[in-house]
């Protein structure tokens, strides 16, 4: 059969931002698909270079911009790692609390998103992305501003949490945990939904990890690592974090892997706000700390809502000397041809939008 | 027998246009066609207003509420803007296939209407095989659809083209296979006949339950309704055989998407509940709107939550159920209601 090259994108309903796939098929079957990046790309690592410490934060959450304060975090833990500051214990909680609510939110895009990339047109997006603002509304509170926050400081946070956050907080959780078992039945006791995520876009345990996927992709797949437990940080040992895995590798498990973590979220969400103790929250403005860093490299390993973000960074006064960043999206997204070869060309998109992709990560 | 009763038998021409005078006839012939025609496209519209809204709901949004009162004109706005706008056909695209595919298929899609029976005086021709006549019309569809994607020339139009011929392969059996049945138990090729059928006895929709949702699903894909818009599946092929197609046939197609599925809530409700048949507290054609209305907010509310399903399962599906199905309706009616 010939095979016909099909050009998907930049622009393109379902592209999750601009990337350009070159599909080729044969027939209906995906033969190869190569992902042509760069669109979005801004140097942000080289940008890193000529900036002093405390301007690099709005670039590096412009990264991701359905989950920024996960980047700002990545960030601001880099530097205090090149400092060598300790963060004060209710800043740990705090930044537990609403790294996981930033979590949520950003799962709650990606299944509202996969809605859309298998079909059902703006239903289950529009569904979760009211959920997904009531999120952000917690975050606004907390943090001033809906979409880009900056509002880490070395050691703290910028400000301590409001008055009445915690009880907000624990309002929203009430309601989302009664929304998910909602979209769990909305989604599994449809048969299409199920005939076009199980078995489709398989990555077996030995690929996962050879393709080096990370977060839920690599999760769904069987391997059960979690930087949060693996590597911790902050508070989660404390709170008896336990990563969610599941074993089929497929586009299902994939998706059920974000429920799942959300569940997880909450949880902790709920042990942190029940934990949290009193005393300094904040932190210094990075430029009225010594701007001398202590160590000359320091890398940092986070888990973000889309997989292992790794953050290394050499150091120089004032301003880093090279930063650079392990995106997760970037090799997650490397793996859709492996993925999705084989499989129909309808299947493309769910396999994308389960894989998750934020472009603004991907092409730095 | 004379010429002109031959045609009265034949074409059963209502009382009110089969004046002896020929030019008489003519005249009430083409107020009928506009007046019938007019009526439909506006109701057409506001099916479209209708699934704007619906949908909206569903989404919590309000959907359109600045132009007129609830949004009504929001379409006209929009048609208005898009017949304003440039015709660009693409250099590889086969100007005369684009061109002609989407008029034709309003014109298809008007002749149909003109056909049908609204109520036992709103009847333009009550012409003996006026069943098989609407469904050989409505059959041309995908392979007009066929040929404005493949016309456009563009990769994603031809996908959308293959697709047309499948569900075309698939989903006209089964439409053809139920009509059998409704042949079998009114007795009769005459929409006014079928509806007549009913009176006596009950809607063939609870005579036959399973032919009606089996004649339902068919005439979802038919009419490229979800879960099976396929042809125009905007996540996978931006938007199918529009892809390529520019403004002013744009507003076209999406005239004709709400037009066609109306005609098919009419013809649904002709076939299966009755058409005109009701409680006299209202007039006859307002039965049949009525009828119309709640099938089509059905097919909208379905396209609210339903997801798209994959073209190999489409065809699994047509094979491996709809024309079971189908057979099994007829076998049934036979038995039962015919013998």
């Amino acid at each position: 059969m010939t095979i016909t090259r099909i050009n998907v994108g930049p622009v393109h309903p379902s592209t999750h931002g601009v990337i350009r796939l070159v599909v080729d098929l044969e027939g209906d079957t995906i033969v190869h698909v190569e992902p042509r990046i760069g669109f979005l790309h801004r140097g942000v690592e080289k940008l890193a270079e000529t900036r002093m410490y405390m301007q690099i934060p709005p670039y590096t959450e412009k990264l991701d911009y359905i989950a920024p304060m996960s980047y700002d975090e990545a960030y601001v833990a880099t530097v205090e790692a090149a400092m060598n500051v300790q963060v004060s214990e209710r800043a740990q909680y705090i930044r537990v609390i609403l790294l996981e609510l930033q979590r949520l939110a950003s799962h709650l895009l990606s299944i509202g998103l996969l809605c859309n990339d298998l079909g059902q047109m703006f239903t289950g997006f529009m569904w979760t992305f009211k959920d997904r603002d009531i999120v952000l509304d917690l975050l606004q509170e907390a943090a001033g501003s809906r979409m880009f926050y900056v509002n880490m400081r070395l050691g703290g946070m910028r400000e301590d949490l409001p008055a009445d956050f915690i009880e907000h907080t624990l309002s929203t959780l009430k309601y989302l945990e009664h929304r998910i078992p909602m979209y769990v039945s909305y989604l599994e006791k449809n048969p299409i939904f199920i005939e076009r995520m199980k078995g489709v876009g398989v990555v077996t345990k030995e690929e996962a990890l050879d393709l080096g996927v990370t977060g839920p992709v690599l999760r769904a797949s069987g391997v059960d690592y979690d930087v949060r437990r693996n590597n911790p940080y902050y508070v989660y040992p404390k709170l008896h974090f336990n990563p969610k895995y599941l074993q089929s590798g497929d586009n299902f498990a994939r998706y059920k892997v974000r429920i799942l973590e959300m569940q997880e979220s909450i949880r902790i969400i709920r042990l942190a706000l029940k934990d949290i103790p009193e005393g300094n929250a904040l932190g210094a403005p990075i430029k009225l700390r010594s701007p001398n860093p202590v160590n000359r490299i320091s890398v940092v390993s986070r888990e973000l809502p889309r997989g292992e973000c790794l953050m290394y960074m050499v150091a120089d006064p004032q301003k880093p000397y090279r930063l650079s960043i392990r995106s997760p999206n970037m090799i997650n997204l490397a793996a859709i041809d492996h993925i999705s070869r084989g499989a129909r060309y309808a299947d493309l998109f769910s396999i994308l939008g389960t894989l998750d992709i934020v472009m603004g990560c991907v092409d730095r | 027998m004379t010429l002109q009763t031959d045609l009265a038998n034949l074409f059963n021409i209502p009382y009110w246009m089969s004046s002896a005078n020929i030019v008489h006839n003519i005249i009430g012939i083409i107020v009928y066609m506009i007046v019938v025609s007019i009526v439909f496209s506006i109701f057409g519209y506001m099916v479209g207003w209708l699934e704007r809204k619906v949908i909206a709901r569903a989404q919590y949004r309000h959907g359109p509420t600045y132009v007129g009162m609830w949004g009504l004109f929001q379409n006209l706005a929009d048609l208005i803007k898009l017949l304003a706008k440039q015709d660009v056909v693409p250099e590889y695209a086969d100007r005369v296939l684009l061109a002609a595919s989407l008029p034709v298929i309003l014109a298809l899609s008007m002749f149909i209407v003109l056909l049908l029976p609204y109520s036992p005086s709103l009847t333009a021709t009550s012409f003996g095989f006026g069943l098989l006549m609407i469904f050989t019309l409505i059959s041309f569809f995908p392979l007009l659809l066929f040929t404005a994607a493949f016309g456009s020339g563009n990769k994603f139009a031809d996908i959308s083209a293959q697709r047309s011929v499948l569900i075309l392969l698939s989903y006209e059996l089964p439409i053809l296979l139920v009509l059998a049945s409704v042949v079998a138990l009114s007795g009769s090729y005459n929409l006014s006949g079928i509806v007549s059928a009913q009176s006596s006895s009950h809607y063939f929709a609870l005579l036959m339950p399973i032919g009606f949702v089996v004649f339902f699903i068919a005439m979802l894909a038919e009419f490229d309704r979800p879960p099976f818009d396929l042809r125009e599946a905007d996540s996978e092929l931006i938007a199918g055989w529009l892809t390529d197609v520019s403004a002013p046939y744009y507003a076209l197609a999406l005239f004709l998407d709400y037009a066609r599925m109306f005609m098919g809530s009419i013809i649904i409700a002709i076939l299966f509940f009755g058409g005109w048949l009701g409680p006299s507290i209202l007039p006859p054609f307002a039965w049949i709107l009525i009828k119309a209305l709640i099938i089509a907010f059905a097919i909208i509310i379905i396209r609210a939550t339903a997801f798209r399903m994959r073209i190999d399962r489409v065809l699994r599906f047509g094979w491996a159920w709809m024309i079971p199905l189908s057979l099994i309706n007829l076998l049934i009616t036979y038995m039962i209601f015919v013998r």
